[in-house]
């Protein structure tokens, strides 16, 4: 069995006037379907990608993946669990916390500013009372740091001391500080220039091979995706447009939405041949 | 203590001659207040004291009957006014600081449940406080004045009167925190860091004091110093009006109705210098804040 399955995954928001002003004014209601019957699967130890432009719904599939947005319709498995089953109990519903964790966009707005590098390592760690002893866990911290290539010193820095990359690299600290099996990671490095984003992307990759993490991993960059996914989605106004091996699907793109968003990434011609 | 004298604020404080002015009445007159023991030639509350031929002294003129001088001259009680501004600058102080803790600490805490919580919860609270910013703030205040003592036993309501002084005006000045404090929220609950904690599955509640709260604070020190003189002149105006402290233990607002009675009749001392004096803090403090509003967030201006 895969390790995440999706299936028939839907988000609605309802953008319509309170009933009242409706009444008066007449209007209609307005909902806005953001994410719509999006169905796939991961396989433990792999990369998928979900690829599309702005407002496609990637960012919304990824709450609803990390158990921080209830799906209109449909439900999300992972490893057999489900966030939104009822009858989950809150020891399985901590553990299952612990196994999905998340990398974000904005290297600025994903870190607390108020609060020293050595805390925002701590937090997951405190949270699901995984070490107990104090001195044991400032080593933990320190070895997280080392891990992404930053030094045991940062730990009594705040976030705007770093720059960008360096911050990235922080919040991939924060995802693995409690042994997390799915990393989900939302454009991680969109907002970074080109030579920081290689070594990111590195990063995470060696990571994966480490620790056998599975990703899910958005990005509206198919250069990027076709260097890190062993699956790719496509996702059009909220619906999966067509899905495939990386390779496959970047060789002979079926759907007219894929070609024209190969035909925008130059450089993926390299990857192809 | 090396890092605070490298900062920017202190950069900009050192080279803005109002922020320094202000600052050194702030903490003289603040500075006086706290040693009036010391300082206070006598003690006005203490009645025994007190000669009722030393009424009406002017100031630095030797008394007709007893001969002696004084400062700022005498009120019609005989006491002297020196003493009696410093101690009643106390009561004002005590008044205003403690009154604008409470109007912090409600409004931080609406506005921070407003903002995160939102839906009705947050709809109730900001009309409320809309309707409550349509009357003047020492309209509310007199009016929670008026039911406290209304509710309070006869025999408590000498004593509690400087509690229910406190009261008024701190409910009567929360609006301003509430709102600033839920816009701040409402930014910075939809900020990344907020999912983050989300998936470890910290509380609604963790969250809003560990996170959202540390962000959120640091406008309110520029409402509370403004908040500050407010409540300061809010005091002196209900002393004033006669619904504040006694008159037996006269805070600045007393002095000064007080001197309004006898200004008329050629005594302008008793109002004059409480009247300065608390001009000249108000004015200070206000002027104060202005700059630390115009330093930590030139956006607000
Ligand atoms: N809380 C919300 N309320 C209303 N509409 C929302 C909300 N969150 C997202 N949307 C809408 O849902 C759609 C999908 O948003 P989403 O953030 O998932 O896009 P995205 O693919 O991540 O885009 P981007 O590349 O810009 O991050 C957008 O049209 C957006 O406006
Ligand atoms: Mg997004």
């Amino acid at each position: 069995m895969s390790y995440v399955t999706a299936s028939g995954l839907t988000r609605q928001y309802d953008l319509s006037d309170p009933w009242f002003i409706r009444m008066i004014t007449g209007r209609k209601a307005n909902v806005l379907t953001a994410v719509n019957q999006v169905s796939f699967s991961i396989e433990k130890g792999t990369t998928y990608a979900l690829v599309g432009e702005s407002g496609s719904g990637k960012s919304t599939i990824a709450k609803m993946l990390a158990g921080v947005l209830a799906p209109s319709q449909g439900s999300v498995q992972i490893d057999g669990h489900d966030f939104n089953n009822p009858r989950l109990d809150n020891a399985n519903k901590k553990m299952l916390r612990q196994r999905v964790q998340m990398v974000f966009q904005s290297p600025y707005a994903s870190l607390n500013p108020r609060w020293k590098i050595g805390d925002i390592l701590l937090e997951p760690i405190n949270a699901f009372n995984l070490i107990e002893d104090k001195a044991t866990r400032q080593k933990r911290v320190i070895e997280l740091l080392e891990q992404v290539g930053m030094s045991a010193h940062d730990q009594t820095k705040y976030p705007h001391e770093f720059s960008g990359g360096q911050r990235q690299r922080i919040s991939i600290a924060r995802a693995l500080a409690c042994h997390p099996e799915l990393i989900i990671c939302d454009e991680p490095t969109s907002a970074l220039d080109v030579s920081v984003q290689a070594q990111v992307l590195n990063l995470l990759k060696d990571l994966q091979q480490e620790n056998g993490l599975t990703y899910l991993f958005i990005s509206h960059d198919l250069a990027v995706i076709s260097t890190m996914a062993n699956k790719i989605g496509v996702l059009k106004d909220g619906e999966l447009v067509e899905e495939g091996e990386t390779s496959g699907l970047l060789a002979n793109p079926q759907h007219a939405y894929t070609k024209m968003l190969l035909a925008a990434a130059p450089d993926i011609g390299a990857y192809i041949s | 203590m090396r890092r605070f004298l490298q900062s920017d604020l202190f950069y900009s404080f050192r080279y803005s001659p109002v922020a320094i002015v202000s600052f050194v009445i702030i903490v003289f007159i603040i500075l006086t207040a706290i040693f009036a023991d010391l300082i206070a030639p006598n003690n006005p509350f203490d009645p025994a004291s007190l000669n009722l031929m030393n009424g009406f002294t002017p100031p630095m003129q030797a008394n007709d009957f007893t001969g002696e001088t004084f400062l700022m001259g005498t009120d019609d009680q005989g006491r002297d006014l020196f003493s009696t501004i410093l101690y009643g600058l106390r009561i004002s102080l005590f008044v205003g600081v403690m009154a604008v803790m409470l109007a912090m600490l409600l409004g931080v805490m609406l506005g921070l449940v407003a903002g995160f919580v939102g839906g009705w919860i947050d709809s109730f609270i900001m009309r409320f406080a809309d309707i409550q910013m349509t009357f003047p703030s020492i309209l509310v205040a007199m009016l929670i004045y008026g039911v406290a003592k209304g509710i309070l036993p006869p025999e408590v309501r000498y004593e509690m009167s400087i509690a229910v002084l406190i009261m008024s005006i701190g409910l009567s000045e929360w609006v301003p925190f509430a709102r600033t404090v839920r816009g701040s929220t409402l930014v910075e609950k939809e900020k990344e860091y907020i999912i983050a904690a989300k998936m470890v599955g910290l509380s609604r509640y963790q969250i809003m004091i560990r996170h959202i709260l540390p962000n959120v604070l640091s406008p309110v020190l520029v409402i509370a110093t403004i908040t500050f003189a407010l409540a300061i002149i809010a005091e002196a105006t209900l002393s004033f009006l006669g619904v504040g402290v006694p008159t037996t233990k006269p805070s600045l607002g007393t002095l000064i109705r007080i001197g309004q009675d006898f200004l008329f009749s050629g005594e302008w001392w008793i109002l004059f210098f409480p009247a300065v004096t608390l001009l000249a803090f108000a004015l200070s403090i206000n002027l104060f804040g202005d700059w630390l509003r115009d330093t930590l967030n030139p956006k607000l201006k």
